[in-house]
Order: C-alpha cells, then sequence, then structure tokens
C-alpha cells in the first residue's frame, strides 16, 4: 500500500499510553545542568589560564606589593602624628569612609538591582515551573557577601591609612563590611516590593553624612571646634555600628529572601543587562564606555524631564546648556563639594608634600562626572558635525562649565596649601594660591584626556607579547588622565615651584585642545601627501616623456 | 534662466578596504534644488560613500568640495552648510527632544528658535515626546529626531543615509514630500535609499551603485 492510499483505519484512535507525569526540575538541578555545559565547553581550566597570563599574574602582585608597602608607610607616619588635626583626621575618617561605604553601596544596588539575572536566565530560567525565590537566593548571598568583602577592604584600607591600631583596623572593617552587606540587603528588600524611595533616601542621607564627616576633619584642623574623640570611644562606637549593622542585615535579609519571588522579571533583567553591558565594557578596558552604560541607565530611569527653554546663540547656547544640564542632576557637585576637603584632610595628616597630587587625582575623578557633554560630543563625529563651530571651540565651550567650577575648586582648597595642619609645611599666599591653581588645572585637564580617550580598535593590527596580543593602546588607556595628574604636579611633588607646574598643564591644555583637530591636521596631511604625489608622478611623466623624445631623436640620427 | 550654484563637487573619488575597491573615479556634481538618489545591494558602497562626503570617512584618492570649499569635517563652514543624518548621531542623554532641537537652532543662529522647533516636533510627530530623554525613545522615534536635527537649522545640502530606515508606511511618506518640497525650495539632497517610494518622489537623478544583483 501506498503511502497515499491509507484507509480510515489508519487514522483510528488508537489507546496510546498514559503520559508519564513529569516532574520538575529543581532550580539547583537546572544550575548545575548550566555549569555543566558551561564547563564542558571550557578549552582551558583555571590553572592554565593563569600560567597564560602569568605577565599579567606577575605585574598584580608587584602593584600589590608596592601598594601594601605604601599602606604600611603611611601607617607608621601618621601612627605618629600627635597635632589636634592629625589626631581628629585620624579618629573621623574612618567615619567618612564608612559613610561613603554604605551610600556607594545603596547607589549601586538601586542601579543594578541588586537581585539580577542575566537575559538567558529570564529567557530558560524565570519562565520555568521553578521556585523563582529559590533560583534567585544565591543571587542575593552572592550580591550581600560582594558588600561585605568590598566594605571590609575599604573599611581596613581606610583605618591602616589613617594610622589607626589594629583593633581599631579591625573593627572598622568589621562595621564598614557589615553596613555594606546591610544597605544590599536592605536595597533588596525594598526592591521586593518595588519600592525605592527609601534607598534613594538613605543615599543622599549617608552621602552627606560622609561629606559632613569630611569637613569636620577640616574643622577640627583649622581649630573651629573640637570633638574630643578618644581612641577608646572610637572602637566603642564602632562596635555599636557593628552591632547596629548586623541587626539591619538580619532583618533586610529575611525580608529580601521572602520577597525574592515578588521580583519582576523585567526588573532582574534590566540589572543583568546593564551588568553585561558593563562587564563587556571591562573586558575591552573601557572604562569611558561602562561610564556611558551607567549614564545613559540613569537617564532612562529619569525618563522624562520639564524641558528648560536655552538660553544664548552660537557657543554660548551650547554652554548654557552645559550649565542646565548640570543643574538637572547635580549630584556630581555634591561630589566635586566633598572632594575639596581632600587637600586638607591630606594636609591634616602630615602629608604637606603628597597634597597637590591626592588633591589632582580626587579632582579628576570629581570632574569626570561634570564633562558629559565633552564625552557625547566626542565619542562618535556626529552630534559634534551637527553644530558650526570649530572641534576646539566646541571642546572649550563644553569645558567651560567644568573650568569655572575648578577654578571656584581652587580658591577653596587655597588656604590648604598655606600650611594647614600642625608641623606642615608652611607657604606665602601667592605660593599657595599657584600650587592650587596648578593642582586644580591638573585634575581638570586629567578628566578631559580621560573624557575624549577613544575607545580600543580592535580591528587595528595587534601587539605581540608574553601574554597574548592585544591591540596597541589597550593597557595605556586605562592610565589616561593619571599621567596628566602626576606628571602636572611632579614639579610641585619634588618641592620645585608651582610655576613649573603650570607650565606643564599649559602645553597639556594646548595638546589636549587640538587633540580634537587632529582629524583636520590629519585631513590636511593627507591633502599634502596626495599633491606631493601627484607633483612626483607628474615630474616621472615628464621625465619619462623626455627620455622617450631624447630616444626618437638619437634613433633618427 | 540664471545658472544653478554648484553646492557639491565630487571628483575621481575612490575608496578601497583593503583588495577590495568600493567605488573608484567617482564624480558627482550636485546643483541647488537638485537630489540625487544612491541605490544599490548592500555592500555597494552607498553608506561609504555618504560618509566620504561628509568626511566621516577619508577616500583614498579624489576631492570633496561644498560650496567651493574643501571638505574638512572639522570645518565650521561646512558644518554650517551641510546637515547630515548618517549612521552616527549621537544625543546627550540628559536633554530632552525639544532641548536638542532648541540648542541646534541657537548654535546656528535663529535667535527665537521656538517657532520652528514646533513646526519641526510637529512634522515629525514627536510633540508627546518632547520632554522625553533620548534613551527612552523607539528606534523609530529616534530616527524621527534625527530628522528633526537636520529640518530644524539652516542647511544648503542635506545627506541622509537611508533616511526611511524604521519608519513606519505613513512617515515613509511624510519624508517623502517633505524632502520634495526641500529640494523644490532649493535645497540640495544627496541620499541613499531602499525605497521607491523615497526614490521617485524625491531624486531628480538617481546613481545606481555596485552591480546590480545578477
Amino acid at each position: 500500500m501506498s503511502s497515499l492510499e491509507a484507509g480510515a483505519d489508519d487514522f483510528a484512535y488508537r489507546d496510546a499510553p498514559e503520559p508519564r507525569a513529569l516532574t520538575p526540575a529543581s532550580p539547583r538541578e537546572l544550575k548545575r545542568l548550566i555549569k555543566d555545559w558551561r564547563a564542558g565547553r571550557a578549552t582551558r581550566n583555571v590553572l592554565q589560564a593563569i600560567s597564560d597570563a602569568y605577565v599579567a599574574v606577575f605585574s598584580a602582585v608587584m602593584i600589590g606589593a608596592m601598594v601594601v608597602n605604601v599602606i604600611l608607610k603611611a601607617q607608621r607616619t601618621i601612627a605618629q602624628c600627635t597635632s589636634v588635626s592629625c589626631l581628629s583626621a585620624r579618629a573621623i575618617l574612618p567615619w567618612a569612609a564608612f559613610a561613603a561605604t554604605v551610600a556607594l553601596a545603596l547607589a549601586a544596588s538601586r542601579l543594578f538591582g541588586p537581585v539580577l539575572a542575566s537575559a538567558a536566565e529570564g529567557f530558560w530560567l524565570l519562565d520555568a515551573p521553578i521556585s523563582r525565590a529559590r533560583l534567585l537566593r544565591s543571587r542575593l548571598i552572592g550580591a550581600v557577601l560582594a558588600a561585605f568583602l568590598g566594605g571590609a577592604l575599604v573599611g581596613a584600607l581606610v583605618a591602616a591609612l589613617t594610622g589607626s591600631t589594629a583593633t581599631e583596623i579591625v573593627v572598622w572593617s568589621a562595621a564598614t563590611a557589615l553596613s555594606a552587606a546591610a544597605s544590599v540587603a536592605f536595597a533588596a528588600a525594598q526592591q521586593g516590593i518595588e519600592r525605592h524611595v527609601l534607598t534613594r533616601v538613605a543615599t543622599y542621607v549617608f552621602g552627606l553624612l560622609g561629606v559632613g564627616a569630611l569637613f569636620s576633619v577640616v574643622g577640627v584642623a583649622a581649630e573651629w571646634f573640637s570633638l574630643g574623640l578618644s581612641d577608646d570611644l572610637g572602637i566603642e562606637i564602632g562596635l555599636v555600628m557593628i552591632a547596629a549593622s548586623a541587626l539591619v542585615l538580619l532583618v533586610s535579609g529575611v525580608l529580601a529572601a521572602r520577597r525574592l519571588g515578588q521580583i519582576r522579571r523585567a526588573r532582574l533583567l534590566t540589572g543583568g543587562a546593564l551588568v553585561s553591558g558593563i562587564s563587556g565594557a571591562f573586558f575591552a578596558l573601557d572604562i569611558g564606555l561602562a561610564r556611558d552604560i551607567v549614564v545613559e541607565r540613569r537617564a532612562i530611569e529619569r525618563g522624562h524631564v520639564h524641558p528648560r527653554r536655552g538660553k544664548g546663540l552660537g557657543l554660548e547656547a551650547l554652554v548654557w546648556r552645559e550649565w542646565q544640564r548640570l543643574w538637572r542632576f547635580p549630584q556630581p557637585l555634591l561630589v566635586l563639594a566633598g572632594t575639596i576637603v581632600v587637600p586638607y584632610a591630606a594636609d591634616a595628616l602630615g602629608m604637606s608634600t603628597l597634597t597637590p597630587v591626592f588633591a589632582a587625582l580626587a579632582l579628576f575623578g570629581a570632574t569626570i562626572p561634570l564633562l558629559g557633554g565633552l564625552r557625547v560630543l566626542t565619542r562618535t563625529g556626529g552630534l559634534a558635525r551637527c553644530l558650526p563651530f570649530s572641534l576646539a571651540r566646541i571642546k572649550l565651550a563644553s569645558i567651560a562649565v567644568p573650568a569655572i567650577l575648578a577654578g571656584i575648586w581652587a580658591v577653596a582648597t587655597t588656604p590648604a596649601y598655606l600650611g594647614f595642619g600642625d608641623g606642615a609645611v608652611e607657604r606665602t599666599v601667592p605660593d599657595a594660591s599657584l600650587m592650587a591653581i596648578a593642582t586644580a588645572a591638573a585634575g581638570l585637564l586629567a578628566a578631559v584626556r580621560w573624557t575624549q580617550a577613544k575607545g580600543v580598535d580592535f580591528g587595528a593590527p595587534m601587539v605581540a607579547s608574553q601574554a597574548g596580543a592585544f591591540p596597541p593602546g589597550l593597557v595605556t588607556n586605562l592610565f589616561r588622565g593619571f599621567d596628566v595628574c602626576l606628571l602636572t604636579t611632579a614639579p610641585m611633588l619634588l618641592g620645585l615651584s608651582p610655576m613649573w607646574s603650570l607650565v606643564i598643564a599649559t602645553i597639556a591644555a594646548i595638546i589636549l585642545l587640538n587633540s580634537m583637530d587632529a582629524e583636520a591636521i590629519r585631513a590636511r596631511q593627507a591633502e599634502q601627501q596626495k599633491l606631493l604625489a601627484q607633483q612626483k608622478k607628474e615630474r616621472e611623466e615628464a621625465a619619462a616623456a623626455a627620455k622617450q623624445r631624447k630616444r626618437q631623436r638619437t634613433r633618427k640620427l | 534662466m540664471a545658472k544653478r550654484a554648484t553646492i557639491l563637487k565630487v571628483s575621481g573619488l575612490r575608496r578601497a578596504f583593503g583588495p577590495n575597491t568600493i567605488f573608484d573615479k567617482f564624480n558627482l556634481e550636485v546643483r541647488t534644488g537638485e537630489a540625487i538618489a544612491l541605490t544599490g545591494r548592500n555592500g555597494a558602497g552607498k553608506s561609504t560613500l555618504l560618509r566620504c562626503l561628509v568626511g566621516a570617512d577619508r577616500a583614498d584618492d579624489g576631492s570633496v568640495e561644498v560650496c567651493g570649499n574643501a571638505m574638512t569635517e572639522t570645518s565650521p563652514e561646512i558644518r554650517r552648510d551641510v546637515a547630515t543624518v548618517i549612521d552616527d548621531l549621537d544625543f546627550f542623554p540628559d536633554l530632552s527632544v525639544v532641548e536638542h532641537l532648541d540648542l541646534l537652532a541657537r548654535a546656528h543662529g535663529i535667535a527665537d528658535p521656538d517657532e520652528v522647533v514646533d513646526d519641526v516636533l510637529e512634522e515629525v510627530q514627536l510633540v508627546p515626546q518632547s520632554g522625553q530623554l533620548p534613551g527612552t525613545l523607539s528606534s523609530g522615534q529616534r530616527r524621527r529626531l534625527a530628522l528633526a536635527t537636520a529640518f530644524v537649522r539652516p542647511r544648503k545640502l542635506l545627506i541622509l543615509d537611508e533616511p526611511e530606515q524604521r519608519l513606519d508606511t505613513e512617515g515613509v511618506t511624510w519624508l517623502a514630500q517633505r524632502l520634495k518640497s526641500e529640494r523644490q525650495e532649493g535645497l540640495a539632497i544627496v541620499f541613499a535609499s531602499h525605497e521607491p517610494e523615497l526614490v521617485e518622489t524625491v531624486a531628480t537623478r538617481v546613481i545606481q551603485l555596485g552591480a546590480p544583483r545578477g
């Protein structure tokens, strides 16, 4: 019988065996399955990967050893100080670190989730008939644990750098670690009920407390007021903070775990997509891109604004818009205000010589968020092409507002260079002013350099190294900005006149301001080369024709 | 009748990527009121040619002149005269739709830009989104905003790379009519497109790039 001759009997219902009831897999089984797949596709184990990148590992060990050495040296120096300003800074700075870490943990938690899932997990796992709470529990624990470790590191580092005793280091490390973990747990509990107001308010409160603590360092060192904090009191307060943080961690952790099943898939995937974008940028060592992703996400969170009319014409309009954009997202101003304390704190801790370096690095970090306009105008040429100005002028307009703020910063930090703390190097007002200006210029120009850095071109020919092939600029991109900071402040560090720093800053400014017009310069060079090549070709053709004529004449003769 | 002014002059343009020559000895002259449509299969070199015309990419040989000035992407004169919508347009993440248009109009010296901005917003149907930040716009709305940036400012030459991308049918019809009226008012236009309606309505000349599909 052919297949086309099927009879009715062929389609008759036949008793099929009862479908077997399937038991859904548990989240643990699914995770193990995915882990097996991933491991099965790996071509190298961890040890082989480390052995491949031994140069990088060796470098990390070397740098780590240097950092530890610097910390120990600073710890020894500061531990010996007896002045009021130094003792007050030692007592208060761990507080500032504590508050700043909590604010940072809360802000990061709000940005990423803190509980999140990747797009693949969202598609394959979150739709599966499994308990979402059980699936996400490890994520919550992971986020809390990461905050704990990060907090412990920051707490220990700051306490060590301020010359604290071993007991104090342990206490502040534990307090900062537990508070950071509690902050993440608290944010996760809020995430479960889709409320973020409390997390946002807590972020600002702790941010302001951090800035307030830094300002009190300056206040005590300037003898405006005294806090009378003894070493014992610091430990006692630290222990109280440990207990309070542990309590918040416990309560928030329980609440967060109970609410894990309620977190919407979309919210989980948003955080996952952000992490995946940022990790991609970090793998390419493109920190600028990572920042762009975060900035874009924050703007999307805001979504809608009340439009404001612009002011002025031409470049003035661009400057006004920069100002308006800053007032729309004013958080960077808070950070900038916080960095004013850095030179005072460094001076109060007896590190007068290093003050310009620390201050410039702090300003560098604080100025980057102020240069968002410059970043957008330089990362692709599209928007700048819409504006009828040369790139150098666009750039000047984009940095006008940050430059004014850096100028104000310089004025506000000038007293730090006069010899602020007890036993600090005393300087004249003109010298101190010049140092403050040079430091501000270093920070601003470093931020400009960092902001306009192009991403690494992975399409370019690779450079061979012991650690494998990598594109040119991959490593140097990491140091962009830091180089300007260190180079500009080097004369002050070496005890030379700040005028030398200003000269270096001027040269850096000229290079950086014209670097955006490098395209035009290159185009002109290419045009000139083309012309030269054409002239050479014409000359060669003329010479060849002359030779030809000469040969013909010779033949005729 | 007075001879129309030459806005864009391209002579002997050549661009190659390694051994692959995208175009060679390409010549083009566009006068006021002319619209040139570049058509051709994917990879024929339309976008590369447009990128060379606006200075975003550098040709290996040949020259491009806009209103008598040699093309340099950073030249303020060129930027004043040429409005472009190609794939590298970026937006400030924290400026709303209407603020972008207001900024561009003011940067180009339009003292009271409200009327122009409102008209363009109305035309691209982004009035309800005027206060939104670009990150929240759909891909079609972003495309409309990109087109609006070209229409809100003075221009002599308009260069567009597949402007119909991500526009709905109604949007393509609007764009075709808008570009046609721009051309009739004397604007020079060079655009790449795969949309027959746009090419037929707007173009005064069609240039087919690359070999036709065999």
